[in-house]
């Protein structure tokens, strides 16, 4: 077996991994809230693409404000979407929350087919630089993923074990009624949570569309890849997310490269169907409500 | 039931006719032209791309005062309906087009539709505007089709002939696992095989499902291949190209018609270099036929970015249909247009006809020439198709 190209696999697992679990990670938080998989997920990393886009594209910002700006722009319309469509269906059967998400999917897709037309889109990288180590090739882009996710994820652990309002968000998705009753305002911990979610998802994308490309559909890949994550991690669990997307992403690059790209699926969905019939509840079941 | 629905239809159908005769009397009638195609989802690009021509075709047309049919003037109007990339749908609404539209021929720029609309359109009396290159369009004895763009077999050869000499005997596969990749993967295989090269890796991509090519791509480059076989939709193979220069692939890449070369290299920065030794059909912009260049400014004109050739044959075919019912002296009768589609091809004048067809063989497909282009010293050459030479 050849090391440098076994190496360049262990990248290349790192990158979609570090992707995958940034949007699992939103998935997951907002799951604690809703108690569904949140549809509109996949359209909030699209949204985030396009919106960087315009700022970097059109606007002719930094890169590195057009992150900014596209984390912020979005988690506001994560917010919008809390406020306008979801808080209002609190009280209605979960059915009612999963028809609204996958509304809010289409139209958000919509709206950027409308602006930006069907044309693929694309972010030029800000670094374009490649590294190279013994055979082993690492573009500048990747690797800033990789550290970008692992930071976020150092990051998002600290907020949520080391801080107030972090604890709110874990005892809210818990807990609901508990968490009121101690006094936790839901409503706000809800527009915090969607704020978080909607940035990661952003963030994410802005990071990942250098080199990739961006069209309105891009967000549904990447979204039925993390719905898989959520369930093999645990719904609501954080760890859960993040391991879950690694064995995604790893499962992927080495599936396509040892074995084939047509079969590169079938491992991944095979070792779901595997864990998940070992651990029903997943990896890191969220604790008993 | 059938049949009770069948004439509810029909005399909806002929109320709407009659509504629309009394109340355009003194207006000129109008001829539908069906055209399904994706405009949604991944594809919708590509689907815009091949209906533009066929409506600046129809605007020219329309603008100069519409065409004469025994002693009546009628206009154009393209009706397009979205079938996201889908045979089934495809069907559903060339049936719609044909029963609420009368649309007399319908165009559909993807094998899978093309193909379920042969189920019935001899039946159901309209033509299938078949914009697709798989040679079996014409293969299966329908009298009422049109293969617009030429047959990719002739491809093959000269592609294998340039890239074999220039990089070397080793191929790597990296097409694609979609329909019309694996059709071509099928033909170039064998015939790398039979001209003496051996093929060393085989690892098609799934452009619908794969979030990142490094790992297939890295696969494919590990086996040290002289010369990659790439191809999908423009942007996304570009990407594939890219990505194995930077995993250090420094040979040739055959590229399958259905990318262009101009636009994998717009989504490259403009950078032609990386795409250096590879081969593929002629951007049109880099066609120096008469009939193209007149074409390029007129399209650039009207849609304000540069055409490639799936508009330049519909724009065509689209004005050969108009010339058709001419001499066919009926806007209605599918066999009688089918029939006068040669003579048509052949009467148009350059500026009408950027694509050089000029002929329908008996089976319905068009004598499209063939162009290739080569990518050397960073900027694309043609060559000639049939003799695989260079041109400088």
């Amino acid at each position: 077996m050849n090391l440098s190209l076994f190496v360049q696999q262990i990248l290349n697992g790192l990158t979609l991994g570090s992707v995958y679990a940034l949007v699992a990670l939103g998935l997951t938080l907002v799951y604690g809230i809703l108690h569904i998989p949140n549809f509109s997920h996949g359209a909030l990393f699209t949204a985030g693409a396009y919106v960087a886009f315009f700022i970097v594209g059109s606007l002719g910002a930094n890169y590195w404000v057009g992150l900014i700006g596209a984390a912020l722009a979005t988690a506001a319309i994560a917010m919008l979407s809390e406020r306008l469509v979801f808080s209002r269906l609190r009280d209605s059967p979960p059915l009612h929350d999963m028809i609204a998400a996958i509304g809010l999917l289409l139209f958000i897709e919509a709206v950027a087919h409308a602006i930006w037309g069907a044309d693929f889109r694309r972010l030029a990288p800000p670094y374009p630089g490649i590294m190279r180590v013994a055979g082993t090739v690492l573009p500048i882009q990747r690797a800033l993923i990789i550290a970008g996710a692992i930071g976020l994820m150092v990051a998002l652990h600290l907020f949520l074990r080391r801080t107030v309002t972090g604890s709110t968000i874990v005892a809210m998705a818990q807990n609901r009624e508990g968490a009121s009753l101690v006094g936790i305002d839901l409503t706000r911990v809800s527009l915090i949570t969607f704020a978080i979610s909607g940035a990661l998802a952003a963030i994410a994308a802005v990071l990942f569309a250098p080199i990739n490309l961006i069209s309105p559909g891009m967000g549904n890949l990447v979204i039925l890849k993390a719905f898989v994550i959520i369930i093999l991690g645990g719904m609501g669990s954080v760890p859960g997310a993040i391991l879950g997307g690694m064995i995604i992403g790893f499962a992927e690059s080495f599936g396509a490269f040892y074995i084939s790209t047509d079969l590169k699926d079938i491992i991944a969905f095979a070792l779901l169907v595997a864990i998940l019939s070992l651990r029903p509840q997943g990896l890191f079941p969220a604790p008993a409500r | 039931m059938m049949i009770t629905r069948r004439r509810v239809s029909t005399g909806l159908a002929a109320a709407a006719m009659f509504g629309a005769l009394s109340g355009t009397a003194l207006a000129q009638e109008t001829v539908t032209i069906g055209w399904t195609g994706p405009l949604s989802g991944g594809a919708a690009l590509y689907g815009k791309n091949t209906l533009s021509g066929l409506e600046l075709a129809a605007k020219e047309i329309n603008d100069a005062g519409g065409f004469e049919v025994g002693g009546k003037k009628y206009k154009v109007e393209v009706v397009a309906l979205d079938d996201k990339y889908s045979p089934s749908e495809a069907a559903v609404n060339a049936k719609r087009l044909r029963s609420q539209y009368k649309a007399p021929i319908v165009f559909c720029p993807h094998s899978g539709g093309n193909f379920a609309m042969q189920a019935f359109n001899e039946q159901d009396g309209f033509i299938v505007g078949a914009y697709t290159s798989v040679p079996q369009m014409t293969e299966r004895g329908n009298k009422l089709t049109l293969r617009i763009p030429p047959s990719f077999a002739g491809y093959i050869d000269p592609f294998i002939k340039i890239e074999m000499g220039g990089f070397g005997k080793k191929l790597g596969m990296a097409g694609a696992d979609h329909d019309y990749a694996k059709a071509w993967a099928a033909l170039i295989a064998p015939a790398w095989k039979a001209a003496g090269g051996t093929v060393v890796a085989e690892n098609p991509m799934s452009y619908n499902k794969d979030t990142d090519f490094y790992s297939g791509v890295s696969r494919v480059i590990a086996a040290s291949p002289d010369v990659m076989f790439i191809g999908g939709a423009s942007e996304p193979t570009a990407l594939v190209a890219k990505q194995a220069r930077e995993l250090g692939f420094q040979g040739g890449f055959i590229v399958m018609d259905q990318a262009k070369l101009d636009e994998m290299a717009a989504v490259l920065g403009n950078d032609m270099s990386l795409l250096e030794g590879a081969i593929g059909t002629l951007p049109l912009i880099h066609d120096s036929r008469p009939g193209a260049k007149s074409f390029v400014p007129k399209y650039r004109k009207a849609y304000n970015r540069d055409p490639g050739t799936e508009a330049s044959l519909n724009y065509t075919t689209l004005n050969a249909v108009t010339e058709a019912m001419k001499l066919a002296g009926t806007v209605s009768d599918a066999t009688a247009i089918h029939a006068k589609l040669s003579e048509a091809f052949g009467k148009l004048s350059p500026e009408r006809n950027p694509s050089n067809i000029n002929s329908v063989d008996p089976k319905g497909g068009s004598n499209a020439v063939l162009v290739v282009g080569l990518v050397k010293g960073g900027k694309v050459v043609p060559v000639d198709a049939a003799t695989g030479t260079i041109s400088n």
